[in-house]
């Protein structure tokens, strides 16, 4: 009897029941009809235990973070430094919007907010140069979905709340899906530039600008530490693997003499750029520390992903006040305010989505889906085609945020069962459902990417189909070739 | 109809405000909830680095915090339209069965909300509310000579609070949606910043 909440479920949310209700409405009223009524203050615990949790916590930092970074300048950075890099290419700015996209992905992890910052600043750009408006809208939505997919990712962190997995397991299996769809869309710009005639950009957009002396400094150091550290990764690297141990002073030694390496290669590189461009890869130094700090103080062990979220918050303050001066005082009570009201939201949605699950358990629906499942094949390659299927399905009509806390839990289980790996599964679910945002009829992204650029959806939705044919490429090759998002969590130790 | 609508009106109107009020309130406690999540976090960090102590209660004052930001700001994105449903199907449908199918679907929210309020009544005054929180505490006496363990009702009475306001903002949102039945939409008071993006 029970399992009639999930069609029960399906179709309150096809009449249009918010998500929460519908995930607490449709196991209540089954557990009131088959006289479980106990079980229903179950569900309310369930809900209240479920936002009261420590990792979930990273949801309202990673987006507080977000918020901060945005403010004033970051987006403008990202787009000329981008531009600094690929604007001479043919399809210049389309390619410069892929890699802004893949930039801020770093800094954000949400798809709306990239259209939304990304877009307002390039559509009307792209179009100044010749590119027709719905291209330049479809570009920005189909590259926005990177933003979800490369870590931070607030969709991998409910995720891997929901289904008790490792965040940084699944932050690190984003990273090479991200970047494959990124490439990707890059090489059907360059295919389109050829067919299309698309142009190149200049490189420079404003040349002559300054530096404030302290973000100059910053920018001077902190660019020296990066490299000095991933210098002394290598070290490290061949040391172990000759048996040599560094410790002690030789270690203090060896950072030094790496400081003076970094400072030398960096000014052997000056002289081959010019200044302008120098001065565009400083001013993205401070933004793109963020992704930095994250990833490298959860891969070196000294955050788990909330302290790590806590500390790029500090850090985008520490950034905004004093080095980039781009937040004032009056403007944090705003910040704050969105993050919590957007955090909140997806606060309730997981408390109520670890209730459902329970009521998921109590009915054994993945037992019984797992049988129907397997009825149609038991071909795991199959099988996975045929999820991939379900999930894209889905994805043209549920944001990924809601639809991973609905399907995570019913088909995880399923899949593991046959003995695909959990994070490599999180990940096909991740990547699939965040294209969902940029599919029609109801992408979020194109919504987004429509109100932006003023062009009407069903335009955009026709533009963005060579872009989604690359993205959907891409959710097959990670589905049959697990090492490319599991290479990454392995060789680090966060996945088996 | 016009009586009608002016009498579902009169009721609205009041309620709108002190939803307005009391939702603003939340947001500004929200806030500080915030501020202080990050604060309580970051204190962790430095002092489990960088002064070797582990402290035992920033983690719990940080989720303190967040339940009660949660509680307080989701009823606010509620009323704004923020809350994530499929409607298609709703606006596919004539104008008028439309309206009659969002009061439907309000209907069902209001009685999961209902329930959850009686439910969170009985929580936050039995069993599980007596127990206190593991290293919350607060002082017990003016003198700040005797401190006592932050009880667990406390973090409990956040959801208790936010379905409360949730309910409050449904039958804000029914009204609403009657009037609009009876041909009065043009008579209701705006709802400041309606219809704000997901979080995706």
């Amino acid at each position: 009897m029970l399992i009639w909440f999930l069609p029960v479920f399906l179709l309150f949310l096809m009449i249009g029941l918010p998500v929460f209700f519908g995930l607490l409405a449709a196991p209540g009223l089954l557990l009131w009809l088959s006289g479980q009524e106990r079980d229903i203050t179950l569900l309310y615990r369930n809900v209240y235990n479920g936002m009261d949790s420590f990792p979930l916590m990273a949801i309202p930092f990673f987006m507080l973070a977000g918020e901060l970074m945005n403010k004033g300048g970051i987006t403008t950075r990202l787009v000329e430094f981008s531009q600094a890099l690929m604007g001479h290419l043919r399809g210049g700015l389309a390619h410069v919007n892929i890699l802004s996209s893949m930039l801020f992905a770093g800094l954000s992890g949400s798809a709306v907010a990239d259209t939304s910052a990304l877009g307002s600043m390039l559509i009307p750009a792209m179009e100044k140069q010749g590119y027709t408006r719905r291209f330049a809208a479809a570009v920005t939505a189909a590259s926005s979905v990177i933003g979800p997919i490369i870590p931070p990712s607030g969709i991998m962190i409910i995720y891997a709340y929901v289904m008790g997995e490792s965040v940084a397991a699944l932050f690190l299996a984003g990273i090479v899906p991200g970047v494959m769809v990124g490439v990707g869309l890059m090489l059907m710009v360059r295919f389109m530039a050829d067919k299309y005639d698309l142009p190149k950009a200049q490189r420079i957009v404003s040349p002559g600008q300054s530096m404030a002396p302290v973000e100059y400094w910053f920018s001077f150091v902190v660019l020296r530490i990066n490299i000095c550290f991933l210098l002394a990764a290598f070290a490290f690297l061949i040391s172990g693997a000759l048996g040599l141990e560094i410790s002690g002073t030789a270690e203090i030694i060896l950072y030094l003499a790496l400081f003076g390496i970094s400072h030398i290669i960096l000014m052997s590189l000056r002289r081959a750029v010019s200044n302008d461009f120098r001065m565009v890869c400083k001013k993205a130094v401070a933004p793109l520390q963020t992704p930095i700090i994250i990833l490298g103080g959860i891969l070196i062990g000294v955050f788990t992903p909330t302290e790590a979220a806590a500390v790029a918050v500090a850090y985008a303050l520490i950034i905004g006040f004093f080095v980039l001066h781009s937040i004032k005082v009056g403007e944090i009570a705003g910040i704050l305010n969105r993050a919590g009201i957007t955090s909140a939201v997806v606060l309730l949605l997981v408390g109520a989505a670890m209730a459902f699950k329970t009521v998921v358990s109590l009915s054994h629906a993945p037992e019984i889906m797992a049988a129907y499942v397997l009825s149609l094949s038991e071909n795991p390659l199959i099988l996975l085609f045929l999820i991939n299927l379900l999930l894209f399905i889905v994805g043209m009509f549920l944001d990924a945020g809601p639809a991973i806390i609905i399907l995570g839990p019913i088909l995880g289980p399923i899949f593991t069962s046959m003995g695909v790996d959990s994070i490599h599964f999180a990940i096909i679910m991740s990547v699939n459902l965040t294209i969902g945002l940029a599919t029609p009829p109801m992408g979020l992204v194109l919504f987004v990417a429509a109100s932006v650029s003023r062009e009407r959806v069903e335009t955009i939705a026709k533009a963005i189909l060579p872009f989604l044919a690359v993205e959907v490429a891409v959710i097959f090759l990670i589905t049959y070739i697990p090492a490319l998002s599991m290479t990454i969590p392995r060789l680090t130790g966060f996945a088996d | 109809m016009q009586s009608v609508s002016g009498w579902f009106l009169a009721v609205l109107r009041p309620l709108a405000f002190v939803n307005s009020h009391l939702l603003r309130i939340g947001r500004a406690i929200g806030i500080v909830a915030v501020a202080l999540m990050v604060i309580a976090i970051l204190i962790q960090v430095v002092y489990r680095y960088l002064l070797n102590n582990a402290l035992p209660w920033p983690d719990e004052a940080a989720r303190f915090g967040m339940l009660w930001m949660a509680g307080l700001m989701a009823p606010t994105a509620f009323r704004r339209g923020g809350f994530v449903a499929i409607d298609m199907f709703g606006q596919a449908l004539p104008v008028f069965a439309g309206k009659l199918l969002t009061l439907f679907l309000l209907t069902i929210s209001l009685v999961v909300l209902v329930i959850s309020v009686q439910i969170g009544y009985a929580e936050v005054t039995g069993f599980g509310g007596k127990f206190a929180t593991a290293s919350l505490y607060v002082p017990g006496n003016l003198t700040f000579t005797e401190w006592i363990r932050v009880p667990r009702s406390w973090m409990m009475l956040s959801m208790f609070v936010g379905v409360i306001l949730l309910t409050l903002v449904n039958i804000e949102l029914i009204l609403r949606n009657l009037i609009s039945i009876i041909g009065g939409a043009d008579r209701l008071p705006a709802i400041p910043d309606a219809n704000m993006a997901g979080a995706d």
